[in-house]
């Protein structure tokens, strides 16, 4: 007779049996949403036997992600008209999305977010992975050229196609945001801020200070920090913009990088880090807080920095007494140029996903949210982050935040605007010119050699890229 | 003539159960071997032949990313500055801890705390040793520069000079060594009590006994030990990125950086996979020489 006691095999062979079932029902899942069996609660999809029971009465959960984290605070205020708007369905907000790690492996994976920003605009756009949405837009209210600078409504499309609703975060990129009490210390006048490239060095110079030692203590200008350190970005190109030049020409995609305006800008902006000395400026970039965006303007060891309008705004969350301090002005211009005010728009936007859940049909009513004064309101007040929506702006309170009022006006003052011209290659052409401007101002290169340098690499990447024709 | 056919064992029913169970047990892992490294690593070969940008499907394109490479003055920077680390770093890494493991298996006062001091930095997450270092050594606030600047002495860029900056890492890297250290520590004590005490009763000096029973007897774990640092040195990825991304002036923009950022940066996955393969190819004859040199200088007890 065998015996009923479960021996140590016995007990394993079960154990593996039971958890290999698991796991094999754990794979299957529920139904796909999207494929043939009907979602819960879709209000268009019919029982498939008239005997069953009706789905429940809820709708499609739409996911919305972008990469900011500061978001979440402005997100806790908006939600509830959010969900309300969209019901029966509903939104399920994430922040803090890693652009690569996360958003563009979901992309990638073809388990995008049905709506969202996470950077790579130009990579989802000219990859076929966001979705045109111009039917769309001509039926909407908010998605009317009108209703946006021409920079930011051009931001919008790529080869004449719509794909972006621009929002969030996507007012005007260009200032010199300088801080007072500093620029006063230092013998300045802080109503004269400086025009030209020219002006700009006699201040940097007042305000970069080292000690007994000879260490450095403040930095009046670094030309690497925040949108002044920009080339082929989303948010433009800092030297081209200063210097009125296109880097990128999109009708002909061809290269315009191999240019004396380039050179100029370069070498020029080099002997700012020069008198810096260049160790000390990686080594002040480097200590957390001080080499992110920004932070050595909010750490009062840098005096002058070219930023977009937030800088009023998060500096006055993040650093009060600073904020407090803030004056914005126009760019340095150089000498020829004089009289130029130069202004950048474009900023952020939501795209649409391929292979995502829902599409434009469910999604577009968080998209247009976005420009309303329910989602604009908290993202200004506990962010300090504006649309480029011009019924929305008109709002706006510009002594809300030192400094803020200049980019509002800046809007009917600019006289020259440039946009995002959305390079295929633009990652890797930001990239190397920060690797080039590194050789000019540690003298390893000369700016026109470096320019002819950036510009063959530019034209080399875009064969190997597959872009030449 | 007839050809031999190889027959299999004839298995007993017992022996087919006990196998099928064996492999329903193993089936997890194979699986996730195939799954998770097989197919990631044949797929990386077929997209190193293709254009491929993560987005899109790829295009198959030949050896062109190969031939792009020879004329990539980026590629050929990197290959400097990685093969300077690896045959700086592996053999002086190597070294470091080996001394380490000598002197700590000395009889010294509070020796087990010493062991434990010299093993910790290979426990820390990579992350706060990196971000420990970037400030004990940032040239305006690091805690050493402060003590040289208060004895009004010069300042040293250890993170921000390029010339500085490879040295700086490699130091970091010595400090890292402890679980090299740990292995050889476990080699020291099995070399056999008996042969110091016979070649001390010969008159045998300390070096003597260093020289002729410690390092011949330690033998196959320096070449085991210099074998993961060749290959270590070759992948060196974090500490550069995390402390310098590269920088500056490109001077620590070694291979695995620069395969990163053309995989996840630029997109590029196919030049990305090409870079992998010839990383992969290089570490391999690096190895194989490093076996075929070890015939020389590696003593097995068996022999």
């Amino acid at each position: 007779m065998s015996s009923k006691k479960l021996n140590r095999r016995d007990f394993l062979r079960y154990g593996l049996a039971a958890a290999s079932g698991l796991a094999l029902s754990a794979c299957t899942g529920a139904a796909a949403p999207g494929g043939n069996a009907p979602a819960a609660g879709d209000p268009t999809a019919a029982p498939a036997d008239a005997s069953e029971a009706p789905p429940p009465a809820e709708g499609k959960t739409i996911t919305y992600w972008t990469f900011w984290n500061q978001y979440a605070n402005a997100v806790k205020v908006f939600e509830p008209a959010l969900q309300s708007l969209v019901a029966p369905n509903k939104v399920e907000v994430k922040t803090g999305v890693q652009a690569e790690e996360v958003f563009l492996t979901a992309v990638a994976a073809g388990t995008p977010p049905d709506v969202g920003t996470g950077h790579h605009y130009i990579d989802y756009m000219s990859k076929g992975q966001a979705v045109e949405i111009d039917s769309y837009a001509a039926l909407s209210s908010v998605l009317k050229p009108d209703n946006f600078s021409p920079a930011a409504w051009g931001g919008q499309f790529y080869r004449g196609k719509h794909y972006g609703v621009s929002g969030i975060e996507a007012f005007v990129r260009r200032g010199l945001n300088y801080n007072e009490r500093l620029v006063t210390a230092a013998g300045l006048d802080p109503e004269k801020p400086p025009v030209t490239w020219d002006e700009m060095l006699i201040w940097h110079k007042a305000l970069t200070v080292f000690d007994a030692a000879g260490n450095l203590t403040q930095i009046g200008y670094d030309p690497t920090d925040a949108e002044g350190g920009l080339f082929a970005t989303a948010d433009g190109s800092f030297i081209p913009d200063s210097w009125g030049f296109k880097w990128f020409d999109v009708k002909s995609q061809t290269f315009n990088i191999d240019t004396p305006q380039m050179a100029e800008g370069m070498e020029t902006l080099a002997e700012f880090v020069r008198i810096i000395g260049p160790d000390n400026l990686t080594g002040m970039r480097s200590v957390e807080g001080q080499g992110s965006w920004g932070g050595s303007f909010n750490a009062e060891v840098q005096a002058m920095i070219v930023e977009g309008y937030w800088h009023p705004g998060e500096t006055a969350q993040e650093k009060p007494d600073v904020a407090k301090l803030n004056r914005a002005t126009w760019i340095p211009v150089p000498e020829s140029r004089r009289g130029a005010k130069v202004q950048q728009g474009g900023g952020h936007m939501v795209l649409f996903y391929k292979g995502a859940k829902n599409g434009p049909e469910v999604a577009w009513p968080v998209a247009e949210f976005l420009n309303s004064k329910e989602h604009c309101d908290p993202v200004f007040s506990s962010v300090g982050w504006l649309p480029d929506y011009k019924p929305y702006l008109a709002t706006v309170d510009g002594s809300a935040y030192p400094g803020l009022d200049f980019y509002l006006k800046s809007v009917t003052e600019a006289n020259e605007w440039n946009y995002p011209l959305w390079c295929e290659i633009e990652t890797f052409v930001g990239n190397q010119y920060n690797a080039y401007f590194e050789k000019v101002y540690r003298d390893e290169m000369t700016a026109a050699d470096a320019a002819a340098a950036l510009q063959a690499d530019a034209e080399k990447e875009w064969r190997e890229a597959g872009y030449a024709s | 003539m007839a050809v031999a056919s190889r027959k299999w064992p004839r298995l007993s029913r017992m022996q087919r159960h006990d196998l099928f169970y064996g492999v329903l047990f193993a089936s997890p892992w194979l699986i996730g071997f195939v799954l998770w490294t097989v197919y990631p690593i044949i797929s990386s070969l077929y997209y190193s032949f293709t254009r491929y940008d993560l987005l899109q499907p790829p295009q198959f394109i030949g050896l062109t990313n190969y031939i792009n490479l020879t004329t990539d003055d980026d590629f050929f920077l990197v290959i400097q500055n990685t093969l300077w680390w690896v045959i700086l770093s592996s053999p002086i890494g190597v070294a470091s801890a080996f001394l380490m493991a000598v002197l700590l298996n000395s009889r010294i006062v509070a020796r087990s705390a010493f062991r434990a001091i010299f093993f910790f930095p290979s426990i820390v997450p990579i992350i706060v040793v990196s971000s420990v270092w970037a400030f004990v050594l940032n040239i305006q606030y690091g805690a050493i520069n402060a003590t040289l600047r208060a004895f009004e002495l010069p300042t040293i860029p250890f993170l921000s000079n390029p010339t500085v900056v490879k040295p700086t890492l490699l130091l970091i890297h010595m400090w890292m060594q402890g679980g090299a250290m740990v292995i050889f520590l476990a080699t020291l004590q099995d070399v056999p009590r008996e042969l110091y005490e016979a070649a001390t009763m010969d008159g045998a000096g300390s070096w003597s006994r260093f020289w002729s029973i410690t390092l011949p007897m330690c033998s196959p774990v320096i070449l085991f030990n210099m074998v993961m640092a060749f290959i270590g040195g070759f992948q060196n990825f974090a500490l550069p990125w995390l402390l310098t991304q590269g920088g500056p002036n490109r001077a620590t923009e070694f291979f695995a950086v620069f395969l990163y950022r053309n995989a996840f940066q630029y997109l590029r996955m196919g030049k990305a996979s090409a870079l992998a393969w010839i990383l992969f190819i290089v570490i391999v004859i690096f190895t194989v020489m490093l076996f075929r040199s070890s015939a020389r200088w590696v003593y097995y007890r068996s022999e």
